[in-house]
């Protein structure tokens, strides 16, 4: 029972009982809406009966040549609504326009080294772990960069894991 | 800011790039020298300027920086041959915006377009200038000029949306729609259209102007194919048909959503809605409230015919088991809610089953039941069936649970469904005392006994049974609402602590304790639990309803203070910024954004909270300082002596606030910050479902906020009408002679009178009356701060006008003293009296007494603190003949210090009673309330369970870090929380006592050198 649907700024102020979640991260205002002003399309929200929001995924696509892909910033769904696979739901629809609309080669994204839960999940969801970067999160905690290929990169290249980990200076992107 | 390099005004790149650098790390000083070195080469380059400008700016150097950059204007202006380059004007712009002189700016670019006609980036720049400055009309024209240069799509488009602006956030009339369309339509003509975007703002111009059918033909056709997921144009086809009132297609389209992803509620609830054509949700394309969209799904079916209706609904049965049939993944919800809807529109048609009904129920509960969400799904469709059915509907639940499953996660969580409902379904009300007892511990209990089912799960994740503790907490606090026994929610407290010993990270039990905590007195406490909830940016609009009204009437301003000052800052650095956010969605294309950011700017303009905290912020900084005039006088003159808010208070009638709080998260007893059911009466009702106060909110505020903001203005009038006869009359600059005073403080104490309900002379009179005991004191008691305020003023004014003749022994000067007086001392020394013990009960009356204090009594030290002012012999200022110090008004004046200092003393001896009581013996009383005497009823019953759960834990059941958790767990910690919590508020009350105390004792003795 969820319809996924553009995320509006309206939502910003619908989305509290998704965000006092402590893993969730409250961004400034100038970074939610830089995302809605550049990548629309990456930015869904899945609502439930009354309107309620049930979560929302954020991101973005970036990079040149082969390393043109799609990248997830933020997935979080509401303590309500979890154990339903919406992540999943949310996580295809975001790999499906990287896919098909932008055409990239990969989709990636970032997680705490610890956050072992999130990390099998997005393994189910076919990613792998492509490097490690150190002292990624605050200067303190080793982020992993996990990716999973598109259709476009046919020899999964992309997604080859590197066999040292990078310090936060040495990635391409922010 | 580095890339923009470039030979600016004909300097070399290599010149200039050091002044940057180091503008980039922030080594402002070593900028400067640069600039200097750069400046001395270059003594007349509007660029070299316009970089020094920005140094200066940066260094917080703004009136330096300003005149710099009027420099640069100027050479910019007489100097033809400049260079007009978009890197001069843009390091312009940046300066003049930050010192919020975006004319300024806009005019350099203005007068550069003008000398350049054809250069697009300058226009660029004059076009984002407009943005800023939110001027349609004139992006409109820019835009326009850009398209005709060089006919892009995207200039286009932008003229698009600078028109769809002025119709929706401007004055502009829907007839300019048709223009943009003819351009669209000219444009699409030759060029055809190549975003996905513009065809989206296309579309919506059509559709702004009811033109479905051009909108949908347009959809169809070539350009359709500019939408790469078919579910997008389908949804919008879908709309559009249904807009135009063609249900059956529209009904099709829908179908055909539905086939392709069919958990989209939303589209099946648009699905049934045409086919029963249903325009409850088209009417008019504006949907009611963005933020609290409506949660009864409204619908219109009376106008079918008995036999349509059949056969529809029909079809939509067999449409629903179609798609039920057709998926395989067993988390979709969507089918299955599906027929309770069908179900439900029957029932409102007037062919409601109640057994089918709740055979869907049921059936969605054997799929569902477990989900944490499943009932908040179900809830609308509980409402259509009677009170009866909803018992039978529970007790069919608790039959049909038993033999359903067996993954112990599943059984909990359909043993907490089976809670819920009977808390949705208003069974609570009816429940004995002992048995909701009996419940909060069936609820406890069965916290405890699943804990062990997250004993693998990663410390940060959601534990299984967790809402358990809420639910008994909302039962602990019914139990209190109907026995006034304050033990239940020192239970309440207890239960929910102990969760978060186990796990500190579940914000609702912090947000249900942050309520609890204010309700027993215990704030800043409360306070803990709001920032433990770390609502930041956007969060600070939406969660700070929670905690904010109970500071604003508490002494913790220092808190209150930060609160007020986040929250304000994060506010205006959006209003700041969400220009260029703008400028960026034009630039990238998104022209749907545009609309939406404007739209959303207003929004968060018009908010109630924004309006309040604009106005409580200078008010507190008033309280702040009211026992030092001359500090007291810096805040008045930096709030321009009140003259802003005067004008706030005038255009009050015509404002419209918009209500961004969520109040999702509040407590059923405390539905909105305004309302607070437990402090009424135990009725027997349920609140399921939350009533829209919106209306009602909005004219609450308004009021409030017409009054409050005409307080700054009554303080600077106050003291000077206090200060008024006894010196010299002088007019500094903005301030007024006394004549003048006067008649303003008449006129805003006749506005004040106005908005407690009466005329000046009858305020008058019920001052009177209630002051010399002719009118009992509860006549003023539902606006008393506000009327001790405004008897406060009134004895001001008094001061300097002759209009007041109140017979009295002491003359009629002495009278208006008398009546404040006695007031404060009345009010002061009742409350005082009537207040309970530290522990014993719930605060309902201390936020009054810290309100007397520090408002009309704050106000009245002033209005003492002028008259003496005025009255002592200074070094400069000379008292020229002075009235006698044994006259009439100085034996008033002494007499109202000493009142004042009885009415502070009865406080101070108050609060020092019950702060300096030793803790142990608070910390007995308050764990006493948990310890019934053998008996198995009453508060304590819940507490018990959760002692016995702690103090026999099963390691290796639990697993490592819950029984680690457990043995961490202190009741007696959280007495000591609760009554820290409540003493450091006392304490704060008593510093603030004691400060006006140190005043009142100082102006006693400088009068009595006089």
């Amino acid at each position: 029972m969820t319809t996924i649907r553009r995320f509006c700024c309206n939502d910003l102020l619908r989305f509290a009982s998704v965000n006092l979640d402590h893993l969730t991260e409250t961004f400034n205002m100038s970074f939610y809406m830089t995302y809605l002003a550049r990548w629309p399309d990456y930015f869904h929200v899945a609502e439930g009966p009354g309107n309620r929001i049930m979560g929302y995924i954020m991101g973005k696509v970036e990079g040149q040549g082969e390393s043109w892909h799609g990248h997830v910033t933020a997935v979080t769904v509401a303590p309500e609504y979890r154990r339903q696979q919406l992540a999943k739901k949310l996580m295809n629809l975001l790999e499906e326009i990287s896919d098909k609309i932008d055409k990239a080669y990969f989709v990636d994204l970032f997680v705490r080294a610890s956050n072992t839960p999130a990390i099998k999940m997005y393994e189910k969801l076919g990613y792998v772990i492509y490097r490690r970067v150190l002292r990624y999160y605050s200067g303190e905690e080793d982020g992993l960069d996990m990716r999973k290929a598109l259709s476009r990169d046919v020899d999964k290249k992309s997604i080859i894991p590197l066999k040292r980990p990078i310090t936060p200076d040495e990635l391409e992107y922010d | 800011m580095a890339s923009k390099f470039g030979l600016a005004g004909g300097i070399p790149e290599r010149r200039v790039r050091p002044i940057w650098d180091a503008i980039d790390s922030r080594q402002f000083k070593n900028a400067l020298k640069h600039s200097a070195s750069l400046l001395a080469k270059y003594p007349n380059s509007p660029y070299a300027l316009a970089l020094k400008a920005l140094i200066l700016e940066r260094m917080g150097k703004p009136e330096e920086a300003l005149s710099v950059c009027l420099s640069a204007k100027e050479l910019l202006y007489k100097n033809d041959t400049f260079l007009m380059d978009d890197l001069t004007l843009s390091t312009l712009q940046i300066v003049f915006q930050r010192l919020d002189h975006l004319d300024l700016a806009r005019s350099c670019y203005e007068y550069a377009c003008g000398k350049s006609p054809n250069n697009l980036e300058l226009m660029m720049g004059l076009f984002n200038c407009y943005v800023r400055e939110y001027s349609f009309v004139k992006q409109q024209q820019t835009a326009i000029k850009m398209y005709k240069l060089v006919g892009e799509e995207r200039f286009l488009l932008w003229a698009v949306c600078s028109i769809q602006l002025q119709v929706f956030c401007g004055n502009g009339g829907e007839k300019l729609l048709l223009l943009a369309e003819g351009l669209l339509k000219k444009h699409v003509a030759s060029h055809s259209l190549h975003e996905p975007e513009a065809l989206i703002v296309y579309i919506s111009v059509l559709e702004q102007q009811a033109k479905y059918g051009d909108a949908l033909e347009i959809l169809s056709g070539k350009l359709g194919s500019l939408f790469v997921i078919d579910v997008d144009r389908l949804r919008i086809q879908g709309r559009l048909l249904a807009r135009a009132g063609d249900y059956s297609d529209a009904a099709n389209i829908f179908q055909k959503i539905l086939e392709l992803s069919p958990d989209d509620w939303e589209c099946f609830l648009h699905y049934l809605g045409c086919l029963l054509e249903d325009d409850t949700n088209w009417c008019n394309g504006v949907p009611n409230d963005p933020i609290l969209p409506s949660k009864h799904m409204d619908c219109k079916l009376s106008h079918l015919k008995e036999e349509v209706f059949d056969s529809r609904m029909s079809d939509a049965s067999e449409f629903v088991q179609k798609l039920q049939a057709g998926t395989s993944d067993n988390t979709l919800r969507c089918p299955y809610l599906a027929n309770l809807e069908v179900e439900r529109r029957k029932h409102l048609y007037g062919k409601g089953d109640d057994d089918k009904l709740m055979d869907a129920l049921m059936q969605y509960f054997f799929r569902f039941g477990h989900l944490a969400c499943f009932t908040s799904d179900v809830e609308v469709f509980l409402e259509v069936l009677t009170t009866d059915k909803k018992t039978e509907f529970l007790e069919k639940l608790k039959k049909g649970s038993e033999s359903l499953s067996t993954v112990p996660t599943k059984v909990l969580g359909q043993s907490i469904t089976i809670l819920k409902v009977q808390e949705v379904v208003g069974k609570m009300y009816k429940l004995s005392k002992s048995e909701l007892e009996g419940s909060a511990v069936q609820m406890v209990e069965l916290y405890c006994r699943n804990l062990p089912l997250s004993k693998d799960l990663d410390p940060q994740e959601n534990m299984h049974g967790e809402e358990l503790l809420s639910m008994a907490c909302n039962v602990l606090v019914q139990l209190f609402w109907r026995t006034r026994h304050l033990g239940y929610f020192i239970e309440a407290i207890m239960i929910l602590e102990f969760g978060l010993t186990i796990r500190r990270y579940v914000w609702q039990y912090k947000i249900l304790l942050l309520h609890l905590y204010s309700l027993v007195g215990a704030l800043s406490s409360a306070y803990e639990c709001y920032k433990s909830l770390d609502a930041k940016n956007i969060l600070m609009e939406t969660v700070s309803h929670h905690i904010l009204p109970q500071m604003l009437v508490s002494p913790l301003w220092v808190d209150l203070n930060n609160l007020l000052k986040d929250y304000l800052k994060f506010m205006d650095d959006h209003f700041r910024e969400s220009a260029d956010l703008t400028f960026l969605a034009y630039r990238h294309r998104n022209y749907s954004k545009v609309i939406e950011f404007v739209q959303f700017k207003e929004q968060l303009q018009h908010s109630n909270q924004y309006l309040v905290a604009r106005v409580e912020a200078p008010i507190l900084h008033l309280k702040q300082n009211a026992d030092n005039i001359e500090e007291e006088e810096r805040v008045l003159e930096s709030l321009k002596f009140g003259i802003q808010f005067i004008e706030l208070s005038n255009e009050i009638g015509s404002k419209s606030l918009t209500f961004n709080e969520d109040l999702q998260s509040r407590p059923w007893w405390t539905p909105t910050s305004e309302k607070n059911y437990l402090l009424g009466p135990f009725e027997g009702i349920s609140f399921f479902p939350r009533e829209n106060m919106t209306k009602e909110r909005e004219a609450n505020v308004l009021r409030v906020i017409e009054r409050k903001s005409l307080l700054p203005r009554m303080i600077y009038l106050s003291i000077r009408s206090a200060s008024a006869l006894l010196k010299e009359n002088f007019e500094v600059n903005g301030s007024l002679s006394d004549p003048k005073i006067s008649s303003e403080l008449k006129f805003l104490l006749e506005r004040y009178a106005k908005l407690l309900g009466f005329s000046l002379s009858d305020s008058i009179e019920v001052v009177l009356g209630v002051s010399s005991g002719v009118k009992p004191s509860s006549t003023i008691d539902s606006d008393l701060i506000d009327w001790l305020n405004f008897a406060v003023f009134l004895n001001a004014w008094n001061l300097s006008s002759h209009e007041l003749a109140q017979p009295d022994l002491d003359g009629y000067k002495a009278g208006s003293w008398h009546i404040v007086d006695s007031l404060l001392k009345k009010y002061i020394s009742e409350k005082v009296r009537s207040m309970d013990p530290l522990i014993c009960s719930p605060w309902v009356d201390l936020p009054i007494l810290v309100q007397l204090v520090s408002e009309p009594l704050a106000w009245h030290g002033l209005v003492l603190q002028s008259r003496v002012r005025s009255s002592l012999p200074s070094g400069k200022r000379k008292k020229k003949g002075g009235p006698d110090s044994t006259s009439p008004p100085f034996h008033a004046i002494r007499e109202s210090i000493q009142s004042s200092c009885g009415a502070i003393e009865d406080v101070m001896k108050w609060l020092r009673e019950q702060i300096n009581r030793p803790e142990d013996e608070n910390l007995e009383t308050t764990l006493s309330f948990l310890q019934g005497k053998g008996q198995n009823e009453g508060p304590g019953q819940v507490f018990k369970i959760v002692e016995t759960f702690s103090s026999s834990i099963n390691d290796t059941q639990l697993g490592d870090w819950i029984s680690q958790a457990v043995k961490c767990w202190s009741p007696v910690d959280v007495a000591r929380k609760i009554v820290t919590g409540k003493c450091t508020v006392l304490s704060e009350f008593l510093q603030m006592c004691e400060s006006k105390m140190k005043l009142l004792q100082a102006l006693k003795q400088q009068i009595a050198q006089v």
